[in-house]
């Protein structure tokens, strides 16, 4: 079958890439119905501009490399400028960034993306488990995940109910249902979320790890702002 | 896995006629543990012992190889060292011996040369179709059929009597241990199956086969692990088994994988065991924490029906022990259900004044048998609003006696509910407890154990009711 997935991780398979750019990340996401803000790779400070203008201000830049796997770690993200002046700093801060602290790094480009405002965080995540093949996670991002561990599993390919038990089983599950200054999130956006990455991860065994950190819900709808797959050979 | 159907399976449980390679009369020797075990604990079918250095043994016939057995073979118990087991393997095909136990040692888990051996005998089996459990196992004890090739004396093993509960289990000694400990404790078992290195029958084949064995009604195991890639034949047999009875499992190794391998976020949050219970949770497989848990879980789950929703009632003759069951209920997920007021003004009919009518009930240490038999029939047979019983008898107080035991036998028998028991106490209240576990009514020596008893019930119930 030749859908932009099979393509995609072919491709980078062919290169010797294990993880996949972003952008290339977010295209497979859109194949699977996944919502990700509109984005546009820039090569160049104008294409930068005119992508920006395109997509609406404020935006978010970030280094689009082969060798760059942490982002902020080397300067490579701004996130909201509002002006066509702000994005061609940012287009310039990102390459002085990039190139002092990564010389060697093959730079494909710079992501530019409309901003997803901001609401309630979580992460929706795979691994592909050497006995269970790949199993899927979920979790609300920051310190629920990083410091409590508040996470729920389930091996793929899940059904609907599966899907539904993992969200309300965590903790901090109230939260989601609407709790002091967050809001009541789109439950069955998320539970359709989890089902799409199960098929995605059960119909590319090749992915071994992936995650969508930040997911951001919304009481209508959601929207997956970074998107890591990394690949086995 | 499953490939020629489970059914496979059944002459290593129910043989005609059984073969004892190996089999010897030297004075504990396991050749010898294991011949005499067919020999004398009532197995019904054919023995044959199968040695060339004997002509006889303990005045029977012994044979050079399991070829010159005058009769068909349904089962053979292999003993003998690693490097002839390949060809005795060889011999029981040509004899069309249907099943084979090879509880020798020297395969897999001493290495390359070991895991070449194995091979062989696993490339043997698929061709022939005969089926092998180990090898580097202690067998199959079966209380029905006294198939017994655990290589333990009775002076230091016990065999517990037959039961309901099958217990299955990647550590051999583990599986002697549970079966000693259940006979001492007076606990029923139907089988226990220890089958090592998995040459061929692993633990979905098991599965599927308890899930159709009339005589398990409760399937527990004890895993360490699952090889690569079958993880989801695993969960489709334990799906199939817990869809008609409960499956409770150990799963020993919970540390995290190695974190730092981990190239995401999620990578680093998985560790095995995590994906090992989420798979449990998919399959209605109720975990254990351990052999205490396991059996207390096994023992409810054996005699007493799934809990239907999840409110139950506590009934005590001591303040305490009802507190304590209804902190431990929060944390099974059960609810003390309020009982209404007509329930209450019924029972404060017949109660003394002292009595407490709400949930939990407390007869108190006064009671007589009376009280707790209206307050069965009242606040649990007769309440559509109760879904199961928690009950504590304090056997200290006064007017308790044995004859308690008639009593609750009476409200089990009528009852479509569950009912688990806690008696705190020592010797007489051990006597009571030995002829309430005789009727098969569960009962637990602390309130919390027997509420996390109630709770496995409410997870099968669950899991039932999803299906």
């Amino acid at each position: 079958m030749d859908s932009i997935t099979n393509n995609l991780i072919r491709n980078a398979l062919n290169e010797n890439r294990t993880y996949l750019l972003e952008p290339e990340a977010k295209m497979i996401c859109i194949e699977y119905g996944i919502p990700v803000p509109g984005f546009r790779v820039a090569k160049s400070e104008s294409e930068a501009t005119s992508a920006a203008k395109e997509l609406g201000f404020p935006v978010v830049l970030k280094i689009v490399s082969q060798d760059v796997i942490h982002k902020s770690d080397v300067g490579g993200v701004v996130v909201g400028p509002k002006t066509i002046d702000e994005v061609k700093a940012a287009f310039e801060l990102i390459m002085a960034n990039v190139k002092k602290n990564k010389p060697d790094a093959r730079i494909d480009g710079i992501l530019v993306s409309a901003m997803a405002p901001s609401s309630t965080e979580v992460i929706v995540g795979s691994i592909k488990d050497p006995q269970f093949g790949p199993a899927l996670m979920f979790g609300l991002g920051g310190i629920f995940v990083e410091l409590l561990k508040d996470v729920s599993f389930r091996v793929a390919p899940i059904t609907e109910n599966d899907a539904m038990e993992m969200i309300t089983e965590i903790k901090a599950f109230p939260i989601l249902k609407g709790y002091r200054n967050y809001p009541a999130v789109d439950l069955k956006a998320l539970s359709d979320l989890l089902l799409k990455v199960s098929r995605l991860v059960t119909e590319h065994q090749e992915i071994s790890e992936l995650d969508l950190n930040p997911t951001i819900l919304y009481s209508d709808g959601l929207q997956v702002v970074d998107a890591r797959i990394i690949l086995t050979k | 896995m499953g490939r020629v159907g489970s059914s496979s399976l059944k002459p290593f449980f129910h043989p005609k006629a059984v073969a004892i390679i190996g089999a010897s009369d030297i004075h504990n020797k396991i050749g010898t543990v294991v011949y005499e075990n067919f020999l004398h604990n009532g197995f019904a079918g054919k023995i044959f012992a199968v040695n060339p250095k004997y002509s006889q043994l303990f005045g029977h016939p012994c044979y050079p190889t399991v070829k010159d057995i005058p009769s068909e073979v349904d089962l053979a118990v292999v003993l003998v060292p690693a490097a002839i087991v390949p060809n005795i393997m060889g011999e029981c095909i040509e004899k069309g011996v249907k099943t084979v136990v090879i509880i020798s040692g020297g395969f897999k888990e001493i290495g390359p040369e070991g895991a070449d051996r194995e091979r062989i005998l696993t490339e043997m089996s698929k061709k022939s179709g005969v089926r092998i459990i180990g090898p580097n196992c202690i067998g199959i004890f079966d209380g029905t059929s006294k198939v017994d090739t655990f290589f333990f004396t009775p002076e230091k093993m016990g065999r517990p009597k037959p039961g309901s509960i099958t217990f299955m289990t990647q550590s051999g000694a583990f599986g002697a241990a549970i079966l000693d400990w259940a006979s001492y404790a007076g606990m029923g078992m139907s089988k226990c199956i220890s089958y090592g290195n998995m040459s061929d029958v692993d633990d979905s084949d098991l599965l599927e086969y308890l899930a159709g064995d009339s005589s398990t009604k409760v399937i527990a195991a004890y895993i360490e692990g699952i090889d690569e890639g079958e993880g989801h034949d695993f969960m489709r047999a334990a799906a199939k088994a817990s869809a008609t009875k409960p499956v409770i499992l150990i799963k020993a190794g919970k540390t995290m994988r190695g974190a730092a391998a981990a190239k995401s976020h999620t990578g680093s949050l998985a560790g095995t065991y995590k994906i090992y219970e989420a798979a449990m949770k998919q399959s209605g497989i109720i975990e254990a924490n351990d052999f205490e848990d396991m059996f207390d879980m096994a023992k409810a789950l054996s005699s007493q029906p799934a809990l239907k929703n999840n409110r139950v009632l506590i009934l005590t003759n001591g303040g305490g022990c009802g507190v304590m069951a209804v902190d431990a209920c929060e944390k099974s997920g059960l609810i003390v259900q309020e009982l209404s007021p007509t329930i209450q003004e019924e029972l404060k009919k017949v109660f003394p004044s002292h009595c407490i009518t709400h949930n939990p009930i407390d007869v108190t240490g006064d009671t007589d048998i009376g009280r707790y038999k209206v307050a069965l029939e009242k606040a649990f047979l007769e309440n559509d609003e109760i879904d199961g019983a928690v009950v504590n008898v304090l056997l200290q107080a006064p007017l308790l006696s044995t004859d308690i035991v008639d009593v609750l036998d009476d409200i089990c028998s009528r009852s479509k509910k569950p009912i688990v028991l806690c008696c705190i106490g020592g010797e007489y209240t051990a006597k009571v407890v030995n002829q309430l576990e005789k009727r098969g009514i569960p009962t637990y020596p602390i309130p919390e154990r027997a509420v996390k008893a109630m709770g496995a019930l409410k997870s099968y119930g669950d899991w039932l009711k999803k299906k």
